[in-house]
């Protein structure tokens, strides 16, 4: 049961990474003007979106390992009754 | 560029390949059931569910349209490759809840879970409403992969075959491997293709870095070239950023085809482990078209926007003029073009047949006779196509762009139902409406986005709100607590 607990834990801290990450992407915080910066033959700004979404791709790929993919309901889904 | 004879032959081998493969497909069928022609019996392994997943996401749009927004835009393009990741993190939020659900009540269509999560008066139109929208977005997308198919047969058999031939002979291809070996020939095409599509990206790229000498030459050339392509974004574009991976993200995981491939699992760990896969794919493929895009403003100069889909044939034409082994790279990522487009087109024609037999007219059944039925409404459906897709002049840009807008309106009927009992139908199917008209309404005046925020994305949010809130208001006819499994099936 804790082991359920746990996975939850990090699959919701995964997510809450990885929505981090796709803030950070979008250069919305940077100031235009400065000289072209070249990281990885990248300009700064593409290189720092990139990292983000490879470090989306990693966090993104725990997530799945640690979620649970039942194959068997447990009979707790819901439903709207009959009207 | 001059392929020779040899596009015709590379051609004719390869749509051989197909036919036997579903041929092999055909008869490893279990039997003639909707479940075994549809999904392939639920039997996908991990493999074969990854790279299937991987050649239906990325159409002929992401190899050929994307390098052709990446020239427009420039490396702000880079947004393609976390809005095509969205996608995967995005699949979190229906997999674990709808997967145990599909396998428990042998689930074909999306509709299928309606029908099971929804009752009263407003269930159907509910359903039907859901079963429109999605239709109309593959619809949608079908013709775009039509008319795709007949340019790259066109152009990769220098004109022996024309757009015409290449429309129909392709599509004919296509009818014959789904509605003989179904899901199961699909999806081993689909793996096929794939690799295909990996093979002649990465071809392409490797070619573009060694002629520039590598990226960051090709970064400085950009910039002395065209200044804004390597600039930091405006804030609008900035705003457009986030609302192009809420819009795609949300939109993507419902194409039918997609929640499908989820039904056809062979089990929940196989889904689990393609999924760990995909989330990888867009840096192996978006990135690898964005960079090819902006590759090609250091090459070129197109002054037309819209010529600049035509980005990949003239970086193809420039390299395989070279003779030898660059005619036949540049021969292979046309296959990979052609592979992308044709598993796209595939997998639509699979779907839409079972959504219109099953949720559209309500053959639910489990017989050979629901099978016939969905080979015969996608068989109808490509043939009424067909002529649009002829129809060189018709402009379907408009159309592609209300795919997203679209789709993205049946979110609460999936999303929010699958963790929040008391959503009601009626209120679903009111949001429905409210989103679709407003989104699609603004789209076809003109109005795109709204300070930068797609329509549709504010469509949903519309649609959300009503659903939410009218399930929220008392009702005194109809209770809201949820059942438990089984109680009212």
């Amino acid at each position: 049961m804790s082991t359920r607990r746990q996975r939850r834990t990090v699959r919701f801290a995964c997510m809450i990474l990885i929505g981090l990450l796709y803030i950070v992407s979008v250069p919305w915080y940077r100031d235009d003007g400065g000289p072209l910066r070249l990281w990885f033959g990248l300009p700064d700004w593409v290189a720092v979106a990139l990292l983000c979404y490879v470090g989306v791709a990693l966090v993104n790929a725990v997530a799945w390992h640690v979620t649970e993919v039942p194959d068997i309901a447990d009979g707790s889904e819901d439903r709207e009754a009959p009207g | 560029m001059n392929f020779g004879i040899w596009g015709v032959v590379s051609l004719v081998v390869y749509l051989v390949a197909l036919l036997s493969v579903a041929e092999v497909a055909r008869r490893a069928r279990r039997d003639t059931s909707p479940s075994d022609h549809f999904l392939a019996g639920r039997s996908l392994g991990t493999f074969v569910l990854f790279l299937t997943l991987y050649a239906t996401a990325y159409s002929g749009n992401s190899l050929l349209g994307y390098p052709g927004r990446a020239y427009r835009d420039g490396y702000s393009f880079i947004m393609a490759t976390g809005f095509m990741m969205s996608i995967i993190v995005m699949f979190h939020v229906i997999v674990p809840r709808l997967r145990p659900l599909a396998v428990h009540h042998a689930f074909v269509t999306p509709g299928d879970y309606l029908r099971l999560r929804f009752s009263g008066p407003w269930a159907k139109p509910l359903r039907l409403a859901v079963a429109v929208l999605m239709c109309l977005a593959l619809a949608n997308f079908l013709l775009a992969q039509l008319k795709a198919m007949g340019d790259v047969a066109s152009v990769v058999t220098d004109g022996r075959i024309s757009y015409a031939a290449g429309v129909i002979g392709l599509a004919a291809v296509i009818l014959f491997y789904e509605t003989r070996g179904g899901m199961r020939a699909v999806a081993w095409t689909d793996a096929a293709q794939g690799i295909a599509m990996l093979l002649g990206l990465a071809a392409l790229l490797g070619w573009l870095l060694t002629e520039a000498g590598g990226l960051a030459e090709i970064t400085r050339t950009v910039a002395e070239r065209r200044p804004s392509a390597v600039s930091l974004p405006t804030a609008r574009v900035c705003i457009n950023w986030f609302s192009t991976i809420v819009l795609m993200g949300l939109a993507s995981v419902l194409y039918p085809q997609a929640i499908q491939r989820i039904f056809a699992a062979r089990s929940g760990r196989a889904l689990k482990r393609s999924f760990s896969g995909m989330t990888f794919m867009p840096l192996a493929t978006t990135l690898v078209v964005t960079l090819i895009g902006v590759a090609a403003i250091a090459r070129f100069e197109i002054a037309n926007a819209v010529d600049t889909d035509e980005v990949v044939p003239m970086l193809l034409r420039d390299w395989g003029s070279a003779g030898g082994f660059s005619t036949w790279a540049a021969l292979l990522v046309f296959f990979g073009a052609l592979s992308a487009i044709m598993s796209t087109a595939d997998s639509c024609l699979l779907s839409l047949g079972s959504l219109m037999s099953r949720d559209l007219m309500g053959r639910a059944g489990s017989d050979e006779k629901a099978t016939r039925l969905g080979k015969h409404l996608a068989t109808g459906l490509l043939v009424a196509t067909i002529p649009f897709a002829l129809w060189r002049e018709l402009t379907l840009w408009r159309l592609i762009e209300l795919k997203m807008e679209l789709l993205i309106q049946c979110v609460p009927a999936f999303l929010i139902a699958l963790h929040w009992s008391r959503l009601r139908a009626g209120p679903v199917f009111a949001g429905i409406i409210v989103g679709t008209l407003f989104s699609a309404g603004l789209s076809l005046s003109g109005v795109t986005r709204l300070a930068g925020v797609h329509v549709g994305v504010v469509g949903c949010a519309l649609n959300a709100l009503v659903a939410v809130l009218g399930s929220l208001w008392p009702n005194a006819d109809q209770p809201r607590s949820a059942t438990p499994a089984g109680a009212s099936s």
